[in-house]
């Protein structure tokens, strides 16, 4: 049996292909490439994977941002906090975690207890706690993504709850002559910040992070202040497809 | 006819008694073709962005419609409503003033309810004949309510939209008592319906009136809508005056007494789960905390702003959770 999953973020479409629990295919594309390049539009979406692989999958689940943007011919869609509750409880082998996962534009965090999602909670209405943030702020440093996730020492203040004027107080520190690593510190820091707000009601020891930020060794850092064990999932972008995989395990199972 | 405008649900039977005909400005700005365009007024005036859109809604339609004057609460709702008060005094509309109690206590709204009888020049004599006329569309608004509930052939949005209608008797109590007539003949032919989640709707009614529709697509029901409920005075009949009814009415009061109400209805109602909805820019999104700490079922917190539909980030937020709710649920009937 061999089950596609397609996780559709915001600046990533994520596939996995699952067999007997391992993991046969795995592509990333830019959300860009994967609906201009490998689907076509005839009153529903079609997504062509043998442009990819000659693997045939006998069931496709997708998840994603909002219901419509995963509806796609022959897949089942499931929401993202399940694909990504079922893909963390799969990776590590637990069943009783807090899940923090940070993609390009959410946050969600997620209490699972005996492998169910007990509580919720993602961001609303605004996006400056996440990857796109620190992307934006790398660019405003000249320093590459994997560079600024390296800093956590002595902070530089950012107060500023909107990401734009974020930009502008970091320029104004810029102009202090405040060194390159104190800023890179701030703009993790800050991050840390906001995250703490969504994480105040999910108390717990051990915290999961997924998603693209878990890559961000600073952020996970000072993560450890609010948890003893705070681990990156080992396949971290690819979570929710392999939620979805799993999902797709039970459904057939239940056939 | 003479209307007064009202911002809220406010003794109403007062003002009847005093000759007027309440009008709800909710409920116009929420029903127009093109309810932005209340907002857009509010916002060419002044008011910012990040205000309450109930508020900027009020304001345009009174300003559009040539509401002369109106009641406003400025005590037991929001300091916003206290400041639309003053403006709105700015732009000529004659604004008669009402606070509820802070503390909730029979002499603190008796003297309330006494000011402002004296102040429309009207006796509690005359004010309790109003009440005892409400009554009969009281009671079957009620059984509305129930049938939501005990038989579901009543749907969450019909409960809604009936119960909020009772701030201003849909501007005419004896016709809406008629309708409610009609749907009540009209659900008895109904067949019971099943639902996996039973889901409270607690906080101020949406703006988001598609909220309804929305859960039930994903089998679940809105079985309590608890403001729109506290609207039609349900224990109106365990009050022995218009003191007490006003006491008995917990929406303008503290967050534990609201907290209280809506425990016993998740009880009696066997909720599974509740949906709290504030208003963007609200205060009473950090009654939040109460709330969820108080109620023992998982509770989602949810914001509108301006729109009418669901976002899309609001609505994968509710289907998560009654996706969740739906798992722990039957994880429980399993084990």
């Amino acid at each position: 049996m061999k089950i596609l999953g397609a996780d559709m973020g915001s600046r990533a479409v994520k596939l996995v292909v699952m067999e007997d629990d391992k993991i046969i295919f795995r592509k990333q594309l830019t959300t860009m490439q994967f609906y201009r390049d490998y689907c076509n539009y005839d009153n529903t979406l079609h997504f062509d994977l043998s442009k990819l692989t000659d693997i045939v999958p006998d069931i496709c689940v997708s998840t994603g941002y909002g219901r419509n943007n995963t509806n796609i011919d022959d897949f089942t869609p499931i929401n993202e906090l399940k694909a990504h509750a079922m893909g963390a409880c799969f990776q590590t082998g637990e069943s009783d975690f807090i899940l923090l996962d940070i993609g390009g534009q959410d946050v969600k965090v997620m209490s699972i207890e005996k492998s169910v999602l007990t509580n919720l909670d993602l961001n609303d209405k605004c996006a400056a706690s996440c990857g796109r943030y620190l992307e934006n702020m790398a660019n405003v440093l000249e320093v590459s993504l994997e560079e600024l996730a390296k800093h956590h020492d002595d902070p530089v203040n950012l107060n500023s709850t909107c990401a734009v004027f974020s930009e502008s107080e970091l320029i104004g520190c810029i102009a202090e002559g405040i060194s390159i690593d104190r800023l890179c510190s701030g703009v993790n820091y800050s991050l840390y910040k906001r995250l703490k707000t969504i994480l105040s009601g999910f108390a717990g020891k051990k915290l999961y992070v997924g998603g693209g930020v878990a890559g961000n060794q600073a952020v996970l850092h000072f993560l450890q202040n609010d948890y003893s064990e705070v681990i990156p999932l080992e396949d971290n972008q690819f979570n929710g497809a392999i939620g979805c995989c799993v999902y797709g395990k039970k459904i057939a199972g239940s056939k | 006819m003479k209307y007064i405008g009202i911002t809220t649900t406010v003794p109403s039977e007062i003002l009847i008694a005093a000759g007027y005909t309440p009008l709800d400005l909710n409920n116009i700005f929420v029903t127009a073709d093109n309810h932005e365009h209340y907002i857009k007024i509010a916002e060419e005036d002044g008011f910012p962005q990040n205000y309450c859109s109930w508020i900027k809604g009020i304001y345009g339609v009174c300003i559009e419609k040539g509401i002369k004057e109106i009641l406003a609460v400025v005590g037991g709702d929001c300091s916003n409503s206290l400041v639309l008060a003053e403006v709105l005094e700015l732009k000529g509309i004659k604004v008669h003033p009402f606070a509820f109690p802070v503390e909730r206590t029979l002499d603190g709204i008796k003297k309330q309810l006494d000011s402002l009888m004296g102040y429309f020049g009207v006796n509690l004599f005359e004010v309790e004949k109003v009440r005892e006329s409400l009554a009969s569309l009281r009671d079957k608004v009620i059984e509305l309510d129930e049938r939501t509930y005990k038989d579901s052939t009543v749907s969450g949005w019909e409960n809604h939209l009936n119960q909020v209608c009772m701030s201003d008797y849909n501007l005419d109590a004896k016709q809406f008592e008629k309708e409610i007539d009609g749907l009540l003949d009209e659900v008895k032919t109904r067949e019971p319906e099943n639902h996996i989640i039973k889901v409270g709707y607690i906080g101020v009614p949406p703006i988001t009136g598609d909220i309804y529709d929305y859960i039930e697509n994903m089998n679940a029901k809105v079985v309590y809508n608890e403001v729109q409920r506290e609207f039609s005075m349900p224990r109106h009949k365990e009050s022995n005056s218009i003191y007490e009814q006003y006491l008995n009415y917990t929406y303008p009061y503290d967050t534990f007494y609201r907290a209280s109400e809506v425990k016993k209805q998740i009880q009696e109602r066997d909720i599974d789960a509740i949906i709290h909805y504030t208003q963007a820019f609200c205060y009473r999104s950090a009654q939040h905390i109460v709330l969820k700490h108080e109620l023992g079922v998982p509770v989602l917190h949810i914001e509108g702003d301006k729109s009418r539909n669901l976002d899309a980030r609001t609505k994968l937020r509710i289907e998560a959770f009654l996706d969740m709710v739906k798992d722990q649920k039957l994880f429980k009937e399993n084990i």
